[in-house]
């Protein structure tokens, strides 16, 4: 038991140190637009996922137009890049285009301190503001102070995800359940389940879902400047009122009558979906992300999506984003890569293997269901719905919806008891970002 | 030889510890210096850092889920030193004593073994199975249903008067395999004229225990003692594999409380607090086991 331990002092330390070091290489852009022979590329998308099948096509379409330039693509880990995107990109190591998590504690934190390139140009220049409807535009745009939504660009998405709920067409009819329309349909549909003792909503409160959920059912009571003033600070959020009282108290109230288990408290977001995938559970409400592997996996029972009932707002935002670090030495060629990816031949791949392109041709898409997807993320950007994640506000806060959702689910601590955990995180949090 | 030659020879050992003092300067205490550095800033991991004398430690003694971390990590030293230390010890003396003299010794290395196993298991592993025996549709609670104790069944890891157990007595039965294999090998050097000895004098197995075992592979237990304490404290692998820390902080301990301060809050300043008070910790802990530790042999030897 001795020798496998993390010992976090020590790493912490040695990871420090080497920001400390890495800091000071940074920075040397007198090389850039040189148009060297060779463009530096990263991205973490599967090999087999939408995402990974497109970008790959955009290489080979790059490397057709480009044919002196050499392509070097790795790709990474998630994690990889999430934990040391800032070493990497303050050092002379950093790849020319890269993909990177949006928000202000990512993007965001790095465009504050000057590690990636404005594209604010090349987005006017090349379209791409014109391609992107305004909510996928909030997550590519960064202040002074890296907070998304206003000033400069610096990342472009051309994927997008948003959240839904994915249902079991045999469990329905077996239990006689029509697809709900309304929530009060969706209540009485989840009556109908735990009559019949099947737990109707699958649930992870170890991980993102419980935290989505409470978010969507506070969303269903709010508007807009509700979601501008809890993402972007515009004004204070009171945690004491609606919408985010509703929210967590008919969170509660949905884990009191049944519809969630109390035993989901330890579970994770694999545990939620591989029990869908079983055909255990008649639904459950998570994102696009799940869309392709469902679409793969599942051969034992037909199964499909609504979004969430009566609501305007539904939790979803741009995909990822490329972004240019400002180290770059060949920058011309990082922004003509992102152009290929813009383009409809790649933005159709996207929308063929189950992704959700940001510009999709829907008569080039031939799969039913993937057209749905689709045009329910058109319906949802078109109306101006992407009101993002509830974690995304302050760093850590993540933690604080997990912990919260868990204390719902296995009834530790009252509503009023989690709400004021999560106002004290986000206050502290939105007050440091203010502070600089 | 004079002693201004031993002086002369005495010093030409000195190259030798070279190679040693400049691997712990580089691996250790210049990282621990940065470390100490960056406890008194504040920063975010990009930039510069803001040098803010000691506010992140002043902050550090209000936090409750900082010192709810370290109420956990006593918690780990009984899970991962005190119950596996007595366990082992009985096991090991039961294992030498009894099996090996009645079934041999081959009987006795084979349950031996069979103890150490989950030591080589890489503890993430160990983790995500217990994690798997543990889970509401787990094997745990599907046997409880099997022997009619379906009333018990429960969420064990999500609810946080149950994790922490839980957690502990993934632990025990982690480490026990440690010490039984440590004190089996203390108890092939003692002499086995002493048990037969006390048995001809008709000392019984826990007489034999008491007077024969405990004090002859006290130096073994020392060590068994120090380095699971030092495991203890900084215990991180098996709380991230099986519930990060949660439900609502009820198993965060400080390493995993620092990893979450550095990495998902970006508080390098603060996390690097944590790192330090912890180190220190670790250090003041070895120092005090390796100071009974001695105060103990120097009395045994008068």
């Amino acid at each position: 038991m001795r020798s496998a331990r993390g010992f976090v002092a020590v790493g912490a330390a040695l990871t420090a140190l080497a920001l400390v070091l890495a800091g000071c290489g940074s920075g040397d852009d007198k090389g850039a637009d040189a148009g060297g022979g060779a463009l530096k590329l990263w991205h973490y998308e599967g090999a087999d996922s939408a995402m990974g099948v497109a970008w790959d096509k955009a290489i080979e379409v790059f490397k057709a137009e480009h044919p002196g330039v050499q392509v070097q693509f790795e790709r990474k880990a998630f994690e990889q890049i999430q934990q040391n995107a800032s070493m990497i990109l303050a050092s002379d190591q950093a790849p020319d285009v890269m993909e990177y998590n949006k928000g202000n504690a990512t993007a965001g934190l790095l465009s504050s301190k000057g590690l990636l390139a404005d594209l604010t140009e090349e987005a006017e220049s090349r379209g791409w503001d014109k391609a992107l409807s305004p909510s996928l535009q909030t997550t590519a745009k960064y202040d002074d102070k890296g907070v998304m939504g206003s000033g400069k660009w610096f990342g472009i998405p051309n994927y997008g995800e948003y959240v839904m709920v994915y249902y079991n067409k045999a469990l329905f009819k077996q239990h006689g359940v029509a697809v709900p329309k309304t929530l009060a349909e969706l209540t009485q549909a989840m009556d109908t389940f735990v009559a019949k003792k099947v737990t109707p909503l699958g649930m992870a409160g170890a991980e993102y879902p419980a935290g989505q959920l409470y978010y969507q059912l506070a969303l269903s009571k709010a508007d807009r400047k509700f979601v501008d003033d809890y993402q972007l600070y515009k004004s204070p959020v009171d945690f004491t009122k609606d919408p985010v009282k509703y929210g967590a108290d008919t969170f509660k109230e949905w884990v009191s009558k049944g519809y969630i288990s109390k035993q989901s408290a330890s579970l994770k977001a694999e545990d939620m979906g591989t029990a869908f995938m079983a055909g255990k559970t008649p639904m459950i409400f998570s994102g696009s992300w799940w869309y392709g592997r469902f679409a793969a996996e599942i051969k034992k029972f037909e199964w499909g999506t609504f979004l969430f009932p009566e609501t305007k707002l539904h939790l979803g935002s741009s995909g990822n984003l490329w972004v240019v670090p400002e180290s770059s030495k060949n920058k011309k060629l990082a922004y003509d890569f992102i152009d290929i990816t813009m383009r409809p031949e790649i933005q159709n791949i996207l929308g063929e293997k189950g992704g959700v392109p940001v510009r999709a041709d829907l008569s080039k898409v031939t799969d039913a269901k993937n057209k749905e997807l689709i045009a329910n993320f058109d319906t949802i950007t078109k109306a101006d719905g992407l009101a993002f994640y509830p974690d995304w506000p302050v760093p850590g806060y993540y933690d604080v919806l997990v912990a919260g959702g868990q204390s719902l689910i296995n009834g530790s601590k009252t509503t009023d008891q989690v709400l004021t955990d999560f106002a004290k995180a986000y206050t502290d949090g939105v007050q440091e970002i203010e502070n600089g | 030889m004079s002693a201004r030659q031993l002086g002369r020879s005495a010093a030409g050992f000195w190259w030798y510890l070279l190679p040693g003092a400049v691997a712990f300067i580089a691996i250790v205490a210049v990282p621990f210096g940065a470390n100490i550095y960056l406890s008194l800033t504040k920063w975010s991991g990009v930039g510069s850092p803001r040098f803010i004398g000691a506010d992140n430690y002043t902050r550090l003694l209000q936090d409750d889920v900082f010192w709810g971390s370290f109420r956990n990590s006593l918690a780990m030293v009984v899970a991962m030193v005190i119950v596996p230390t007595v366990i082992g010890l009985l096991l090991a003396s039961t294992l030498f004593d009894v099996i090996g003299r009645r079934f041999g010794n081959k009987t006795a290395s084979f349950l031996r073994a069979t103890f150490y196993l989950p030591q080589v298991l890489p503890v993430v592993v160990a983790g995500i199975l217990w994690g798997w025996l543990l889970r509401p549709d787990g094997a745990f609670n599907a046997l409880l249903n099997a022997i009619g104790l379906g009333g018990l069944s429960h969420d064990w890891l999500g609810d946080p008067r149950t994790a922490l157990p839980m957690v502990m007595l993934v632990m025990i039965w982690v480490q026990i395999g440690y010490p039984v294999v440590i004190f089996m090998a203390a108890l092939q050097r003692v002499d086995p004229d002493l048990y037969e000895a006390a048995e001809i004098d008709g000392a019984g197995w826990f007489r034999r225990f008491q007077a024969i075992t405990l004090p002859q592979i006290r130096p073994e237990t020392f060590v068994v003692a120090l380095t699971c304490t030092i495991a203890a404290l900084k215990v991180f692998g098996p709380i991230w594999a099986l519930t990060r820390g949660g439900p609502n902080n009820a198993t965060t301990v400080p390493s995993y409380f620092a990893y979450n301060a550095f990495f998902n809050k970006l508080q390098v300043g603060y996390g690097a607090a944590v790192a330090t008070a912890l180190t220190l910790l670790i250090v003041i802990v070895s120092l005090a086991f390796l100071r009974i530790q001695s105060r103990t042999e120097s009395a045994e030897e008068r």
